[in-house]
């Protein structure tokens, strides 16, 4: 018998299994990705085809867009440029199953056990294992982790197949397509079409919203929506669509622009329009746990109606990040144990890993106003940062929203160099109840990006050194 | 070593009075004229003021308690010597004194900082602030205080604040009860006792305000131009009732025991309606004061009292008081007595009423005037001529100038 099962290894059900294991719970992951020889392919989405290998592509591709256009005015002249998409690809897997072999490693470090097979609850304490040669083994356990994850939507107006891809296929294009389109300008649209735009691909997407980034801070949407079109990539609004056909070589899409239908060809489609949690299968009909469109109900702890049955990361409410499954995932390990541990959703970072990155913490200036909130407003261009033109990363600003009287930092919001590790040191603050005074009596590196942050803390106040402050 | 810090020498008509906050707390450092404690009187709160610097060694009242005129309510260190002595000496010393006196030194503060864990902002503002870290409600991780914890502490919600008082059901609905404040009490307790221990009763008269306002519309920009200030209505009012006072000084008496005591000037309280009450300042000798100077002093008066500035001796005295509950829209009333005084005249509110003048009836803007007045003193001729006196002057002003 097993204290904890855990299904799923992605970056909530492997970090909940070893915290389990380190608290002395006998645990045990099930996974049932394999790799090409057989062998259990932990991470999950995040580092087999999510977070790490996007990055991995992002990062390659920056470097070639670097090299093919600002080289030359920093006195750099490089012959001719060639990419070669099959050593881009082939880095990037290497990268990946250095993680995935990682996890390997931590688990066996930690005492934590896998089996390769698909999970599914059959009751309260046993979890059934579908093997890949088909036999089924019942894993007693104490209490079960479920940690399955999400997959990305299909939409029925544009159905996978060769050409039309989701993000995964994205990310393995096997020769560089003249002409890449994206239904949906998202987080996962935005940095897939920033890799395939500078590494040469015409890039379209089409967002049926009206607004762009609508969750994003109003400043932020707009200066990036501005920055991403200079980058040349053509998002069009307002754009839905409403039927594809697969051509010989290309992909014919339909979409409709304010009552208008248009049609563009496209060598590759890909699909980003979100992600719906793996909830399916999981649960026998006799586990009677409640989902509601797709997620598993769970109260604030993670918890689902039984009590021992506990649901983490994509597959319960909130937004779908790798961090915030993580730290579930903590949480729910020390409260098995019996321990006190909570997850502050008030304070879950978000990410797109563009160039210039944006990332953001808090509460955003829409929110604070819809919420009633006053609030004072710091920025910080990095036009005025020392360091983001000496490393010629200059775009963007740090925004600081902070309580009009008690100067709590409510939110972060930055667009340009290192957003994420800025935000990160926003958010740490912040957690300790920080004031935007407090940021400004603290001692930043000279110079380094990070100073916007600063700079934009004290702007909030007035107190700005490298700016002028705006009048009271 | 220890100095007492005594409450100030309350004014001859402050008994006592309540502690009404400690400013600073017991460790705290002080500098010289700092306010350390205030004291709610009756009348207004005192602040007691730091002779020197140093620190509070101990309190002896503590918040709430009745202290009475230069009664000890707390302790208090001076620090000695200037740094710079106190460093030559330190060296004197053998060296485990020497690392005592070190931590001993800024002992009040750093005992308020050290152990704590304090956002940097927040230390700030405690430091700046000189507050105890005890008094403040940490919210942070870790029982951190935030920034936002020193300012909620400094200027807590009014909600917050509302400790003492209860809210009480009856039969289901809401009722709540409040103590009642300080200077509420005192003007309940005065009312009570110039009822009980005065033979008061009131005599009643009109006046005719169109001269007043005639000439109030002749010469009001140009009084204004001239004084700044505005020609009002109780500048005349005090004149008339200074005049009036001066033909018949008994009204401008009091009683003490057994004693009449007669007055040589006239001290004219105007009563004023403030948050906290009814206060009233009185304008120290209006029989050498000229209209513009009566006017300017009830303006400052009433601006002081509405913010809770008016000191003890600005309201201490009076030998008579008006009161105008004409401008709440009183029609008539009756003023009680401001003990010790005599007599009080109450003003009320202008209202155009027809009246028969030489056996024609005109509508003119009329006033009551109520005058209520201690028997004991006063017999009613005196009392209801003066009244007459004052209505006299006022319906023809330039009874003012010839003082007539």
């Amino acid at each position: 018998m097993f204290d904890v099962v855990v299904i799923g290894s992605g970056p909530a059900g492997y970090v909940s299994a070893i915290r389990a294991s380190q608290l002395g719970l006998k645990t045990l992951c099930v996974e049932q990705s394999i790799d090409e020889k057989g062998k259990l392919n932990l991470g999950g989405t995040c580092l087999n085809v999510g977070c790490i290998p996007s990055k991995a592509l992002l990062d390659s591709s920056q470097r070639y867009y670097e090299a093919n256009k600002n080289l030359a005015d920093h006195g750099i002249v490089v012959g001719d440029l060639k990419l070669d998409l099959k050593s881009m690809m082939k880095r990037k897997d290497d990268i990946v199953s250095k993680l995935t072999g990682g996890i390997n490693g931590l688990f066996a470090a930690n005492k934590v056990q896998s089996i390769s097979g698909k999970g599914k609850v059959v009751s309260n304490n046993i979890v059934e294992v579908t093997k890949t040669d088909g036999s089924i083994e019942n894993i007693e356990t104490k209490n079960i982790i479920l940690a399955t994850g999400s997959k990305p939507i299909e939409i029925p107006s544009a159905s996978f197949s060769e050409n039309i891809v989701d993000s995964t296929g994205a990310l393995s294009f096997k020769k560089l397509p003249k002409t890449v389109g994206i239904v949906g300008a998202g987080i996962i649209g935005l940095e897939l079409g920033s890799v395939w735009s500078r590494l040469g691909s015409e890039v379209t997407l089409l967002e049926a919203l009206d607004d762009f980034l609508p969750m994003a801070d109003p400043d932020i949407s707009k200066e990036s929506y501005r920055e991403y079109k200079n980058q040349g990539l053509d998002i069009k609004l307002s754009s839905k669509v409403i039927d594809t056909e697969e051509l010989k070589n290309s992909v014919k899409v339909t979409y409709e622009q304010k009552g208008k239908k248009h049609e563009m060809e496209f060598e590759k489609l890909i699909v980003a329009v979100g992600r719906i949690p793996n909830s399916e299968e999981i649960l026998s009909e006799d586990v009677n746990i409640k989902i509601d469109k797709g997620f598993i109900e769970v109260n604030e702890f993670c918890q689902t109606s039984i009590q021992n049955i506990w649901a983490i990361g994509d597959l319960v409410r909130g937004p779908m990040l790798a961090h915030k499954g993580s730290e579930e995932g903590i949480m729910v390990a020390e409260k098995i144990a019996n321990n006190h541990v909570q997850v502050n959703y008030d304070l879950v970072p978000s990410v797109i890993y563009t160039h210039p990155e944006i990332a953001w913490v808090g509460m955003n200036e829409n929110e604070l106003k819809s919420k009633g909130i006053n609030f004072k407003i710091g920025k910080f261009p990095f036009a005025a940062s020392g360091r983001a033109l000496a490393v010629d990363q200059s775009e963007g600003f740090v925004k600081v929203l902070t309580d009009i009287k008690t100067d709590t930092i409510l939110g972060v919001h930055v667009f340009g160099p290192a957003a994420a590790e800025i935000v990160q040191q926003a958010l740490i603050s912040m957690e300790f109840g920080s004031s935007a005074e407090d940021i400004g009596l603290t001692m930043f590196s000279h110079p380094t990006v990070s100073e916007a942050f600063h700079e934009a803390a004290l702007a909030s106040n007035n107190q700005a050194i490298h700016i002028v402050n705006k009048r009271k | 070593m220890g100095i007492k810090i005594k409450a100030p020498t309350f004014p001859e008509s402050v008994a006592d009075g309540t502690i009404a906050n400690w400013v600073k707390k017991e460790g705290e450092d002080i500098n010289q004229d700092e306010v350390i404690a205030e004291i709610e009187t009756d009348k207004v709160v005192l602040e007691v003021l730091a002779q020197s610097d140093g620190v509070i060694s101990k309190i002896l009242k503590t918040e709430g308690e009745t202290v009475e005129s230069s009664e000890i309510i707390g302790e208090f260190e001076e620090s000695n010597e200037p740094s710079e002595i106190k460093n030559t000496d330190t060296q004197k010393k053998s060296k485990p004194k020497k690392e005592e006196k070190i931590t001993e030194e800024p002992q009040s503060k750093k005992a308020n900082i050290e152990n704590k864990k304090i956002a940097p902002a927040a230390k700030k503002m405690i430091l700046e602030e000189n507050l105890d870290t005890n008094d403040i409600n940490p919210t942070g991780k870790d029982n951190r205080i935030t920034k936002a914890d020193v300012i909620k502490h400094l200027s807590p919600d009014e909600e917050e604040i509302s400790s003492s008082e209860s809210s009480v059901s009856n039969g289901g609905r809401p009722e709540k009860r409040v103590p009642m404040s300080r200077l509420r009490s005192t003007i309940a307790k005065r009312l009570v006792s110039v009822k009980q221990e005065t033979a008061m009763l009131t005599t009643f008269n009109e006046v005719d305000m169109l001269p007043i306002k005639d000439l109030r519309k002749k010469y009001g920009a140009e009084f204004e131009n001239e004084h700044e200030v505005k020609l009002g209505f109780m500048g005349f009012f005090v004149m008339a009732a200074v005049q009036a006072l001066k033909k018949f000084p008994v009204v401008n008496a009091s009683i003490d025991g057994n004693d009449v005591v007669y007055h040589g000037f006239q001290d004219i309280g105007v009563a004023v309606s403030t948050e906290r009450g009814l206060v009233v300042p009185v304008i120290k000798d209006a029989d050498t004061k000229s209209l513009p100077e009566i006017e300017k002093s009830i303006i400052e008066y009433s601006d002081k009292a509405r913010n809770g500035k008016l000191s003890i001796e600005e309201m201490q005295g009076g030998t008579f008081t008006i009161s105008n509950g004409g401008i709440f829209g009183s029609l008539l009333s009756t003023p009680i007595l401001n003990a010790p005084q005599t007599a009080i005249l109450g003003m009320h509110a202008i209202q155009d009423r027809p009246v028969a003048i030489n056996g024609n009836i005109t509508i003119r803007p009329m006033m009551y005037l109520a005058m209520s007045y201690d028997h004991r003193l006063l017999d009613g001729k005196e009392a209801v001529t003066f009244l007459v006196s004052i209505k006299e002057q006022l319906e023809s002003p330039e009874r003012l100038l010839l003082n007539l």
